[in-house]
């Protein structure tokens, strides 16, 4: 379901290319750099988040991953640890894998995973890992997801997407960073989403401790 | 393009100095373009393409639009070469208006648009009313050098690729078939336009250059950043296979000899041949991989000639 | 609108030049004494074109200098009356003209000797009063003008004109009938010699028939140097009688 490689871009300090089902997106994390003075912030690290569709211009549904990233992001990264300095991330979405006009919850977790495995192979310092799916519910038995194909989140009644700040070797769920929900659903199914999301999450953070694994070994073949 | 990077004066003479003495830091010769790697993706009009380590991602997509006014019959073509942080922190996101993206762009907008590679007659549905708005939208990925090239490659192989779904017209009424219903119909390209770019390096002093009948400038095809980073002059030359010049554009830079220039085009055309039959070839080959079953469907026979 | 005979088998073109004529160019320097260090005025048929040079002075931005040579800027402004019909907008930061003002930097930034003037910036401003077709090699020659007015050390002219080629004739020096009607390349030629500092093909030409169309081209951009020198020479003996005159 979910594959990745790092280190695919070599004018950036860190990329990641990671294909989800059939959504595909590619990111890259230059930083820490010295930022424009309007960008740099006094006590810590300043940062830039670019989100570039598939097809088109970038437009409000953009920004909005954009700032939705910003907030993800933001509570893990070690961001005193760089006062005055910047890390432009950009994610460039290669396959949407779901109708941009009324979706936008494949990208958002395709683009989060991607952002995760870019910052650590930048080497910009993090306070916890993080992971992110996206569900959705469909059908009057109201099944749940995960990671949903395109003709599955058209016939869903509702999207949400999840992402947790993980520790412990991705055993241990810290915190909820991000929960987006679309459409109509009650309490119930809510909690539903966040359980099995919460499996999901952890399923997912392990896949991208294997690529992280897989691409220290690669490093270090001299040792 | 990039202007921001700095070159150590220690390397850029090496460059120079390796140039006059006939090597290439990658060991390439002075007219040898880098091997092309082309990629289909899943979608029609999905393409990536890799030259060295230069990467361009282009996508082809369409909509139905309105027609211009004053050109009923036409369809509407649009080229975005939107540079991002990706490439290198030396572009910005979004900004357009730097001397070398807007050189790029004129150059890919000159070979591809106003060449006209896409025949936009062919995108009309209903004269006056309705068409259909094809959008190549380039990303740059990585910036090793030549990105005009590549991109004019990329634009290309994905209009080439792309299929657009069938319509069926009933007055004013229309019909878009979806790609299960009907089988999608491919652009109507003209030709396919190939660019060169060619870098010029002075070894002698800029007197010699202008007054000098020496004409020893270093010529280089297809360079990388760094040699485009210590270029005195670049010309792009586009080409197709019809012994047509579509575009060239040498913007300034290092002034050059005519003759030199001639030769340029001609040596061009050679690169524009094999590339173009390169692009013809990968695209064959994945229009066969597509289409498995066509060889069971066929009523062909296996002739023994 | 009766079809316009671009090339009438008797060989004259619209204007009733032939394949290899010139359009009129007359030309004069230190025109706007007051507004600039060095200004021409340029016609070139139906071209006008006001050409001002300011510099080398301290640069506006401290960003934009540089320690090893001065840095060269153009400035375009098509005037909205320039053509037939009055445009919308003004052309500044389109695309096109974004373009011609790189290409001209570059043109120049190699044939002036900016290593004589660190720290400093030459402004460069063109008006177009009037366009009729090839009018970046009109630029180029109000430049060159307006530089050496300027007292600017070059290495030399640098002259430009356009050529298009109709079927297989290649016409010298377009107007805006003939350019919208068929190919056209402009040139910009560096003095007496056969080296382009400027190459411009916008449209299909055949691989074959470049060279001719070059070759005319740099005979005509070198009959446009021979006009411009006698026109600077013209006034540097009159600016030279004032001086020994007034002794």
């Amino acid at each position: 379901m979910l594959s990745a490689q790092v280190g695919v871009l070599d004018q950036v300090d860190g990329s990641c290319k990671l294909q989800c089902g059939e959504t595909s997106v590619i990111c890259s994390v230059t930083g820490p750099v010295e930022p424009k003075a309007r960008q740099e912030l006094p006590s810590q690290l300043a940062l830039e988040i670019v989100v570039r569709p598939c097809r088109g211009v970038p437009s409000t549904r953009e920004k909005m991953l954009e700032d939705q990233i910003r907030g993800v992001v933001t509570p893990i990264l070690a961001r005193y640890m760089y006062p005055r300095q910047l890390a432009q991330i950009c994610c460039q979405v290669l396959e949407s894998g779901e109708p941009e006009e009324q979706y936008s919850g494949k990208e958002l977790s395709a683009c989060i995973n991607a952002v995760f495995l870019a910052l650590v192979d930048a080497g910009i310092g993090l306070l916890a890992s993080v992971s992110c799916v996206c569900l959705a519910i469909t059908g009057d038995n109201e099944q749940i997801q995960i990671n949903p194909s395109q003709a599955n989140l058209i016939k869903s009644t509702s999207t949400h997407v999840l992402a947790l700040q993980l520790g412990a070797g991705a055993k241990k769920v810290e915190n909820v960073l991000l929960l987006e929900s679309y459409g109509a659903f009650d309490e119930e199914s809510m909690l539903q989403v966040l359980h099995s999301g919460e499996m999901a999450c952890m399923e997912t953070a392990l896949e991208l401790r294997k690529v992280i694994e897989h691409k220290i070994r690669e490093d270090f073949i001299w040792r | 393009m990039a202007k921001d990077i700095d070159i150590s004066s220690s390397e850029a003479k090496f460059l120079i100095d390796s140039l006059k003495q006939g090597f290439r830091f990658d060991s390439r010769g002075f007219e040898e373009f880098r091997d092309v790697g082309i990629e289909f993706g899943k979608d029609f009009g999905d393409v990536t393409v890799t030259v060295g380590r230069t990467k361009v991602h282009c996508r082809i997509s369409c909509s139905i639009a309105q027609p211009y006014e004053d050109r009923p019959f036409e369809g509407l073509f649009y080229i975005s070469t939107e540079s991002s942080p990706m490439a290198g922190p030396q572009f910005e996101n979004g900004n357009n208006t730097g001397e070398d993206e807007v050189l790029c762009s004129r150059i890919i907008e000159k070979a591809v648009r106003r060449s006209g590679a896409l025949d936009v007659e062919g995108l009309c549905i209903v004269a006056g009313s309705k068409c259909w708005a094809v959008r190549a939208d380039v990303h740059f990925l990585n910036c090793d050098g030549g990105f005009i090239d590549v991109s004019c490659i990329a634009v290309m192989c994905g209009l080439l690729h792309f299929r657009k779904p069938d319509v069926t017209v009933a007055g004013e009424q229309i019909t878009v078939h979806s790609l299960d219903e009907r089988e999608p119909v491919p652009l109507g390209v003209l030709h396919i336009p190939i660019c060169v770019t060619f870098s010029f390096f002075n070894p002698e002093d800029a007197e010699e250059n202008i007054k000098g009948d020496l004409n020893n400038e270093i010529c280089l095809i297809d360079a990388t950043l760094k040699e485009e980073l210590l270029r005195d002059g670049t010309l792009t030359v586009t080409l197709n296979k019809n012994r047509e010049v579509v575009q060239v554009s040498k913007a300034g830079g290092l002034p050059m000899d005519a003759l030199m220039l001639m030769d340029c085009c001609h040596k061009a055309y050679k690169i524009t041949e094999t590339l173009t039959d390169q692009i013809t070839s990968e695209l064959k080959r994945d229009a066969d991989s597509r289409n498995q079953f066509a060889a069971m469907l066929s009523s062909e026979n296996a002739r023994v000639s | 609108m009766s079809r316009l005979e671009i090339y009438s088998p008797e060989g004259l073109r619209v204007d009733g030049r032939r394949w290899n004529e010139l359009r009129r160019l007359e030309c004069s320097i230190n025109t706007h004494t007051s507004a600039s260090d060095g200004s021409s005025y340029l016609e070139q048929g139906n071209n006008k074109i006001i050409t001002l040079v300011n510099g080398p002075q301290e640069p506006k931005l401290r960003s934009q200098m540089s320690i090893q040579k001065a840095t060269i800027s153009v400035a375009i402004n098509i005037t909205r009356f320039s053509k037939m019909e009055r445009s919308k907008t003004s052309h500044r930061n389109e695309r096109r003209v974004l373009e011609m003002q790189t290409a001209l930097v570059r043109t120049f930034e190699k044939n002036v000797q900016l290593h004589l003037y660190p720290r400093t910036q030459i402004d460069i401003q063109i008006h177009v009063l009037q366009q009729d077709g090839g009018l970046m090699g009109s630029l180029i020659n109000g430049i060159t003008l307006a530089l050496i007015d300027a007292g600017i050390a070059m290495y030399d002219y640098i002259s430009g004109v356009s050529v298009g080629l109709y079927d297989t004739t290649p016409l010298l020096d377009l107007n805006s009938v003939e350019e919208s009607s068929m190919s056209s390349v402009t040139l910009g030629v560096v003095g007496k010699s056969e080296k382009l500092s400027l190459l411009l093909v916008e449209d299909k030409i055949p691989l074959d028939r470049m060279e001719s169309v070059l070759a005319i081209g740099i005979a005509g951009s070198h009959r446009i140097r021979e006009l411009m020198d006698r026109e600077l020479r013209k006034h540097g003996r009159k600016r030279l009688s004032n001086v020994s005159s007034n002794n």
